[in-house]
């Protein structure tokens, strides 16, 4: 999986860059319109992630030089701007998602897995994690072969901590994944709590390992040792 | 913003008198007063003046009888008695004023008398003179009459010239004035008006149009300041948080166990002030009236979006949701608002709700209401709208929701209510999309 990176701020950049390095992705950067236009003229990525502020010029017309192009890039909008307009000229032209910083790492994470899965293979693309097979077109979770019925939280849940193995995830970024970003986490956690339990349980009912950690006073991660 | 602009503000102005009006008022006074001023001085002149010739008539007539009577030609009766009285009794002498029978016309009619003395043949007579002066006041009737027509006809004539004037003169002030009633700073369009060749007017035009010049500039330079302040305090934000999870993922945390924590709670904090900033960017937005595109909103399909977002937390609380959605009302709003306005009212209620209770919203055309039990609350009423203001002094949250949905409420010119009915200790937060009148409140 190859990204290009467009951001302007350094420390960002490079904290998502090393983040995104550690999911696995080949990343390139850009710090600035130019740069990033030179590599979306002579690159092919996977998925780039574009912020909309840069210093020489406006993300908006990188992603129509993008979408002139008809480079099979996806694009993930960050913006730092309370972003209420740009966010829907950015998807009106064509951009897949966005995300409006400050964001959650894992948030991030979530959304460029669903955006990679659904432009490469058309949805029919299937995530493997130790003895878990999800089909996340059909929202089907199969433990080692065997169907697992899961509620709607519960599987977004699922898919949420599949999308960031290995990772510590925070409980503020779980509460938001799954009650949006507007909702005061500190006011969501018990209920977080609530679902992991009942997730964890309907795991282990089927005979699947405890790869869910509750990490204390931090929240919690999936392990994949 | 159609919203608001369809309100209608009734103009100040129109209760005051029209310029042309009040001016057209002095105008008949001064000419109503010139008028009688006139008139008394025209009647009092012109009638002095004629008493003055009858006088002088008399005169010449009592020197015309002397000179006859010196002569020693007798003293002929005349044909018109009543001129040429003569009398062997004492009578006063000199010019008086008198009243007579009219013979013609049986009334009394005013005279002018001139009683002098004659010695003829050694005998004294009284000789008295009259003249009426019925003549001379039908003089000052047609006199004073040509006076008033010529007085009302200029006041007609000013009264026309000023309205033709006021249509023609005044008609640069309307087009101003027309502008400016329309003007909207959203446009980011300073005002365009033409120079009218009188100067008062080409001066104001000028004044209104640098005014608006630079209201553009200020507004700009507040929404700039407003959207870089948003942006460069959520880049520095972005970077804490970014690192903060980065640094949570380091192995070496896991030697420690107090570690992690410290960080996490560093990372909540950080969440809830790019949180608060976010509100307080909405705010200062919402007040500068940056939201100008409104589109036509379905408030139920939004509850249903936003009641499913909440679902979680209202399982966690074990509480229930009724939804009663009637005809949804046709409303034009900007969709961010219409989301921060139904978010907030939804979370004010599950957040201070009581466990196993409900939220109970109701949307018919006229309002939205969304009501929750919990016990009262001490304070006014009116002051859980002002911001950071927090039912609980340990609350997490900044306070700002309800902040948020009255300015949202006051843009589109919504009347927001609270009600607590004691019985049954229900909150209720109304929101109807008519302002609530004075009438109307309960």
């Amino acid at each position: 999986m190859k990204l290009l990176l467009v951001e302007d701020e350094p420390a960002l950049r490079s904290t998502l860059l090393e983040s995104l390095r550690q999911s696995g992705y080949v990343v390139e950067v850009a710090p600035d319109f130019t740069q990033a236009y030179e590599k979306i003229k002579l690159y092919r990525y996977d998925c780039v992630l574009l912020d909309l502020t840069l210093p020489d010029g406006n993300g908006l017309d990188l992603l129509r030089a993008l979408k002139t192009d008809d480079a099979a890039a996806g694009v993930l909008i960050l913006t730092a701007r309370d972003a209420l307009e740009d966010k829907v000229i950015g998807l009106d032209l064509g951009a897949d998602d966005y995300l409006i910083k400050p964001f959650h790492l894992s948030e991030l994470n979530a959304r460029l897995r669903a955006i990679i899965r659904r432009r490469q293979f058309q949805g029919q693309h299937h995530i493997v994690f130790r003895d878990l097979l999800v089909w996340p077109e059909q929202a089907e979770v199969l433990v080692r072969g065997e169907p697992l019925a899961l509620t709607r939280k519960e599987y977004d849940l699922l898919l949420y901590l599949l999308a960031n193995p290995g990772r510590v995830l925070t409980k503020e970024a779980i509460a938001e994944h799954l009650c949006g970003d507007t909702v005061d986490a500190a006011d969501s956690f018990d209920f977080i709590y609530t679902h992991l339990k009942n997730l964890r349980k309907k795991l282990q009912e089927k005979g699947a390992d405890n790869y869910i950690r509750t990490m204390y006073g931090v929240g919690y991660k999936l392990s994949n040792e | 913003m159609q919203a608001h602009n369809d309100k209608t503000v009734p103009y100040p102005l129109l209760l005051y008198v029209k310029l042309l009006a009040a001016t057209n008022r002095y105008y008949l006074a001064l000419a109503a007063l010139l008028f009688v001023v006139a008139s008394g001085a025209l009647y009092y002149g012109v009638n002095a003046a004629l008493r003055h010739e009858v006088d002088e008539q008399l005169g010449n007539q009592r020197q015309l009888i002397a000179a006859l009577v010196q002569a020693g030609q007798p003293l002929r009766p005349t044909p018109f008695e009543d001129q040429l009285r003569v009398s062997s009794h004492p009578r006063p002498l000199g010019l008086a004023d008198t009243l007579l029978p009219d013979p013609h016309e049986h009334t009394l009619v005013p005279c002018r008398q001139l009683t002098f003395q004659l010695r003829q043949d050694g005998k004294m007579m009284w000789v008295t003179l009259r003249k009426s002066l019925v003549e001379t006041n039908d003089i000052l009737v047609v006199v004073l009459g040509v006076m008033l027509g010529v007085v009302l006809l200029l006041l007609a004539g000013v009264l026309l010239l000023n309205r033709w004037l006021s249509g023609r003169l005044w008609g640069p002030f309307r087009h101003t004035l027309a502008a400016l009633r329309h003007y909207d700073l959203q446009q980011h369009r300073p005002l365009v008006l033409p120079t009218p060749s009188i100067d008062e007017f080409a001066e104001l035009n000028q004044a209104v149009m640098h005014l608006s010049q630079r209201l553009v500039a200020d507004y700009e330079s507040l929404r700039e300041f407003t959207a870089n302040a948003a942006h460069e305090t959520q880049t520095p934000l972005a970077i804490m948080q970014a690192q903060l999870e980065q640094l949570l993922q380091v192995p070496a945390l896991a030697h420690d166990p107090t570690a992690a924590p410290l960080l996490a709670d560093l990372y909540g904090a950080t969440r809830r002030l790019s949180r608060l900033h976010q509100a307080l960017a909405l705010l200062s937005k919402i007040e500068n009236r940056q939201f100008a595109d409104a589109q036509p909103i379905n408030l139920a399909e939004l509850l249903g979006e936003k009641t499913g977002q909440l679902a979680p937390l209202l399982e966690a609380r074990n509480l229930h949701l009724h939804l009663h959605l009637g005809p949804t009302p046709a409303l034009r709003m900007h969709p961010g608002l219409a989301d921060s306005l139904v978010h907030n009212l939804l979370y004010n209620a599950i957040k201070h709700n009581q466990p196993g209770g409900d939220v109970t919203v109701r949307l018919t055309g006229e309002a939205l209401e969304i009501s929750n039990p919990g016990p009262a609350i001490s304070g006014d009423p009116s002051r859980f709208f002002e911001r950071f203001r927090k039912h609980h002094a340990a609350a997490e949250s900044p306070g700002l929701g309800l902040s948020i949905v009255q300015q949202v409420g006051a843009y589109y010119g919504f009347g927001i209510t609270y009600r607590y009915a004691a019985q049954g200790q229900r909150h209720t937060l109304r929101v109807a999309f008519r302002p609530v009148g004075p009438e109307g409140r309960g």
